[in-house]
C-alpha cells in the first residue's frame, strides 16, 4: 500500500513539473511548481526523512513561492 | 476493525489525490488550480497524519503542522497577489 502511495505521489510530482514547464500563464506555472515541491516533501516524509521534508516544505512552498511572486510582479509579466 | 478503517482511509486519500491532480491538469483558470492545490495540501496533511498513526512515528505530526501552516501562507500570498498585487 505504501509503495502504491509513493508511486502515485511521484506521478503527481511528474505531472506538476510538466505543467510548470508547459503552461503559458506564469501564475499557473508558479503554482504548479509549488505543488511539485509540496509533493516532494510528502515523498521525503513517506520515505522516513521528516527533517528533510520540513526543510523542503519551508523553502519550496514558502520561500520560493514568495520570491517567484515578487519576481513576476517586478518584471510585469503578470499582465498577460 | 481499526486496520480496515485505516486501509479504507488510505484508499479514499488515493482517490482524492487522483481527482485533485486531474482538476489541476484540466483547470481552466488560475483560481481552479489554486483551489486544487489547496485541496491537495489538505489531503496530504491527512495522509501524513494517517501515516504517523500507521507507522507509529508521532514526530510526523509536527511535520504535518508545519506543512499546513506553510501551505496556508502560500495560498494566502497567491490570493492576495491575484487580488491587488503583492
Amino acid at each position: 500500500m505504501l509503495e502504491l502511495l509513493v508511486a502515485l505521489v511521484c506521478a503527481s510530482i511528474l505531472v506538476s513539473g510538466v505543467l510548470a514547464v508547459c503552461l503559458k500563464n506564469l501564475m499557473a506555472a508558479m503554482v504548479s511548481s509549488g505543488l511539485a515541491s509540496l509533493f516532494a516533501a510528502l515523498v521525503f516524509l513517506l520515505l522516513a526523512a521528516p527533517d528533510v521534508a520540513m526543510a523542503e516544505a519551508a523553502i519550496g512552498s514558502g520561500l520560493a513561492t514568495f520570491i517567484f511572486l515578487y519576481a513576476i510582479r517586478k518584471t510585469g509579466y503578470d499582465k498577460g | 476493525m481499526a486496520e480496515t478503517m485505516l486501509e479504507m482511509a488510505i484508499v479514499l486519500i488515493l482517490f482524492a489525490i487522483l481527482f485533485g491532480v486531474i482538476r489541476l491538469v484540466l483547470g481552466k483558470t488560475v483560481v481552479d488550480r489554486v483551489v486544487a492545490i489547496d485541496m491537495l495540501t489538505v489531503t496530504s496533511i491527512a495522509l501524513i497524519a494517517l501515516y504517523a498513526q500507521v507507522s507509529g512515528r508521532f514526530v510526523f505530526i509536527d511535520v504535518a503542522l508545519v506543512y499546513g501552516l506553510l501551505s496556508f501562507l502560500s495560498v494566502l500570498a497567491i490570493a492576495r497577489f491575484m487580488e491587488r498585487g503583492l
